[in-house]
């Protein structure tokens, strides 16, 4: 299988995103702190772990007893370089561009001055 | 990026993995190479003599000064060990002095690549640390199909200084 394939399919369920997005909030925890955000026995939270493990999406180091896991985004940057800014990035730029311009004080663009 | 990291006696870390189908040697010129780093990071170059206890200077020549510190452990092509210190805002800049870890392992017909961010202290701004996976992906895009990112983030740079890609 694939590498992309793996990531796709360890996305493709919500506990396992959410997961993710407990370790956004806060790098490096536990299993034991990581099963207080979903609800779920231990032994389910091992197997998502795992299997985001596996995809590349985390990765966990020893720390004393403890073992700590940890937000690994790089598998997502390579799909949002192949997959996501391909399509979207030119315009994503394009808009933060319009954003800023109508955003800026109307009198900044009459006067050239810096603050 | 993410709000706050996993604090270890007081300090924070990230860790940052990929595999890359290169050999360590081909990796090690990627990360040490001033012209084959800028062409995956965002036109930032990282000058040094590569020597145990060296300075090295990361930027983009004429435009933005981005990092400097010093090579801790220089092990070519398994380790390096460099302080960090971010230039490129008065944010990152006041998070001071941090720590990072390169290493490559062999495995099969590709290395594994990972990049320690350490002794950030609690809370360090994201932006000190969050770079490192567009770092990564663009490291092995390059190095497995020899292709530069010409994604419009990845040449925020380039313009700017005239860096030909």
């Amino acid at each position: 299988m694939d590498d992309v394939d793996e990531v796709f399919k360890a996305l493709a369920d919500p506990t396992r995103r959410r997961l993710l997005d407990e370790l956004f909030a806060r790098d490096g925890q536990t299993l034991t702190e990581l099963e207080e955000g979903v609800p779920m026995t231990r032994f389910g939270v091992m197997k998502h772990l795992r299997i985001l493990e596996e995809a590349g999406l985390i990765t966990t180091r020893r720390q004393g007893r403890s073992k700590l896991h940890f937000l690994n985004a790089v598998p997502i940057r390579l799909i949002h370089d192949r997959w996501v800014s391909k399509y979207a990035e030119t315009w994503a730029a394009g808009l933060s561009g319009l954003k800023s311009e109508l955003e800026s004080e109307p009198e900044r663009v009459e006067e050239e001055d810096d603050e | 990026m993410s709000d706050s990291q996993a604090v270890v006696d007081g300090t924070a870390m990230a860790v940052f993995e990929t595999y890359i189908k290169t050999t360590p040697e081909r990796l090690w010129e990627a990360i040490t190479d001033p012209a084959m780093r800028a062409k995956y990071s965002f036109g930032v170059e990282v000058r040094s003599d590569w020597t145990p206890g060296s300075r090295y200077e990361s930027s983009v020549p004429g435009v933005v000064e981005i990092a400097t510190g010093e090579n801790v452990e220089v092990d070519p092509p398994h380790r390096l060990v460099q302080t960090f210190t971010a230039l490129w805002s008065d944010d990152v800049k006041a998070v001071g002095e941090s720590r990072v870890t390169w290493e490559i392992e062999p495995v099969g017909s590709s290395c594994r690549l990972t990049v320690t961010h350490d002794h950030l202290p609690a809370g360090a701004h994201g932006e000190v640390y969050g770079g490192w996976p567009m770092i990564l992906a663009g490291l092995k895009t390059l190095l497995e199909t020899g292709e530069n990112l010409d994604t419009p983030g990845s040449l925020m740079y380039a313009e700017a200084s005239g860096w030909e890609r």
